[in-house]
C-alpha cells in the first residue's frame, strides 16, 4: 500500500516533458508501480492534449507535409527494443526486481559506506550531470541526521524506514528539502534500499556524516 | 462520417473518398480526429492523415518552439512526431485517450528522447538506447474512467482563474517553468510549488465534480 506520492508539481513536470533527468528517472520509478500516480499523470497528460490544441498554430516548412510523406513510404526502422536491466551490477535481495525505469541505466556494485551502511552510483546513460545513487541500509540502522541544500527524491524500492515525520515502505515516495532536517531509521525486521536523486548539497551533521556527503560526490 | 470512415475496406490503400465536411478554419472535432486516426490505422488512408497533419504539425511545432526549441530542430522533431503518428496509429485507442493527448504525448517523448540522446552523445558512446518514457496505458478497468477524464478536463480548464490557467499553461509551455511562473506572477520563486499544487488540486476538484 502506497501512501506517499510525488508532489502535484513533479508529475506536471513529468507529463509536461520538462522535469530534470535525475528526478525524471525518480518520479518515473514510482509512477510505473503506482495505479493512482498512473491516473493523476494521465489526467495531466490530458491537460496537455487539451493545451496543444488550444495552442495558436506555429509556421510548418513550405516541404513540410511532402517530406513527411516522403518518410513514411520508406520502410519502418526495425522495432524498439527497451533498454534492459544489464548494467544494473548492484545485487539484489531475493524477490526484489529493478524499477523499469532504471533499464538502461548502469550501476556500480555495493560500496561500503559505514557499518551496515552500502551505495551504488546511478549513471544515467543520457545525462552524466544528474546525482543518482542506491542506498542499501541494514535493519535497525541509522542514516546520520542530515538536511537539503536544494532537493532530494527518494523512492522506497524495499524494506521499511521512519524518518521521524513518517513510516516509508515499498513503493512510498518522498520529498525533502532544506526546510527538513531528517534522520532515517530503517526498521528492524528487515534492511532497506532506496533510490535516490539529490540536487544540490546534502548538508550532514558531523564529521563522519560530512566525509559520507564527500564520498556520494555531492 | 464515423461510420463511413470505419466501412473502409481494411485493403484500401488508395486514398479514401472520406474528407472532413467542415466549414473553412472551423475545427474538426475530437471524434472527427479520432475517425481519422482510426482510418489511418486501419487503411493506411493517406488523406486521413493529411487532414490530421494540417490540424495537428502547426500546432506540435507551436509547442514545441514555445518550450524553447529552435525553429530547425522543432520542424524536424513535428515530422518525427507525424510519421510516429502513421506508424503507432495501430496503438491509438480513443476510449483511452483523445487524439490530441496522444499525439501530444508522442511529441513530448520524441523532445526528451531527442535532448537524451544529445546527452548520450556526451556522455559515451556505447550504443545504449535512449530511455522511453513510462508506459502509462491504463488497464482496461481505467478505461470508462478515462473516457470521463477526456471529457471533463477542457471543462474543468475553462472553470479555472485566469492565473490559474496560466499556471498551468506555462507548466506545459516553458523550458523552465517555475522560473517564468515566477516572473509573469510577480511572486516569489519559492512559492511556485505551492501556485502549481494549488491549480492541479483545484483541477482535480473540477474533474471529481466536488465544485461547480
Amino acid at each position: 500500500m502506497t501512501n506517499h506520492h510525488p508532489d502535484n508539481d513533479l508529475l506536471l513536470g513529468l507529463a509536461a516533458g520538462n522535469l530534470e533527468n535525475g528526478p525524471s528517472l525518480l518520479v518515473s520509478s514510482h509512477v510505473e508501480g503506482c495505479a493512482h500516480c498512473q491516473e493523476r499523470t494521465r489526467q495531466l497528460e490530458t491537460i496537455g492534449g487539451a493545451m496543444l490544441e488550444a495552442l495558436e498554430p506555429g509556421v510548418l516548412a513550405t516541404d513540410s507535409l511532402s517530406r513527411t510523406l516522403a518518410a513514411i513510404d520508406t520502410p519502418t526502422p526495425p522495432a524498439y527494443r527497451p533498454p534492459t536491466a544489464a548494467g544494473l551490477r548492484a545485487e539484489l535481495p531475493t524477490g526484489m526486481k529493478w524499477p523499469r525505469a532504471l533499464h538502461g541505466c548502469t550501476t556500480t556494485r555495493w560500496r561500503w559506506l559505514g557499518p551496515g551502511m552500502r551505495w551504488s552510483r546511478v549513471t544515467l546513460p543520457y545525462d552524466a550531470a544528474a546525482n543518482v545513487f542506491l542506498l542499501r541500509i541494514g535493519a535497525g540502522k541509522k542514516l546520520p541526521m542530515h538536511s537539503h541544500s536544494e532537493l532530494e527524491l527518494t523512492q522506497v524500492l524495499y524494506g521499511t524506514f521512519h524518518d521521524g515525520r513518517a513510516l516509508f515502505g515499498p513503493g512510498d515516495f518522498d520529498e525533502a528539502d532544506g526546510n527538513i532536517l531528517h534522520q532515517p531509521v530503517v526498521l528492524a525486521s528487515g534492511e532497506c534500499i532506496c533510490l535516490a536523486s539529490v540536487r544540490g548539497k546534502v548538508l550532514f551533521e558531523g564529521p563522519i556524516a560530512r566525509w559520507f556527503g564527500g564520498l556520494v560526490g555531492m | 462520417m464515423v461510420a463511413t470512415l470505419l466501412a473502409q475496406p481494411a485493403t484500401a490503400a488508395r486514398l479514401s473518398v472520406v474528407t472532413l465536411q467542415q466549414p473553412r478554419g472551423a475545427m474538426p472535432t475530437s471524434e472527427e480526429l479520432n475517425a481519422l486516426l482510426q482510418a489511418v490505422a486501419a487503411s493506411a488512408d493517406r488523406q486521413a492523415f493529411a487532414a490530421l497533419f494540417k490540424h495537428f504539425a502547426p500546432r506540435v511545432k507551436a509547442f514545441l518552439m514555445r518550450s524553447g526549441t529552435a525553429d530547425a530542430l522543432a520542424e524536424e522533431l513535428v515530422q518525427e512526431t507525424m510519421i510516429t503518428v502513421w506508424r503507432k496509429a495501430g496503438m491509438f485507442n480513443p476510449v483511452q485517450a483523445a487524439a490530441s493527448t496522444w499525439i501530444f504525448t508522442i511529441a513530448r517523448n520524441l523532445r526528451v528522447d531527442h535532448f537524451r540522446r544529445q546527452g548520450q552523445r556526451e556522455v559515451s558512446n556505447e550504443g545504449i538506447d535512449a530511455d522511453d518514457m513510462p508506459d502509462t496505458a491504463p488497464a482496461l478497468d481505467d478505461q470508462v474512467r478515462a473516457g470521463r477524464r477526456e471529457r471533463g478536463v477542457r471543462d474543468a480548464i475553462s472553470h479555472l482563474s485566469p492565473e490559474q490557467a496560466q499556471i498551468l499553461r506555462l507548466s506545459f509551455y516553458e523550458e523552465h517553468p517555475h522560473a517564468r511562473i515566477a516572473l509573469e506572477l510577480g511572486i516569489p520563486l519559492g512559492t511556485v510549488k505551492s501556485r502549481v499544487r494549488l491549480a492541479v488540486n483545484h483541477l482535480r476538484r473540477l474533474l471529481d465534480g466536488l465544485e461547480p
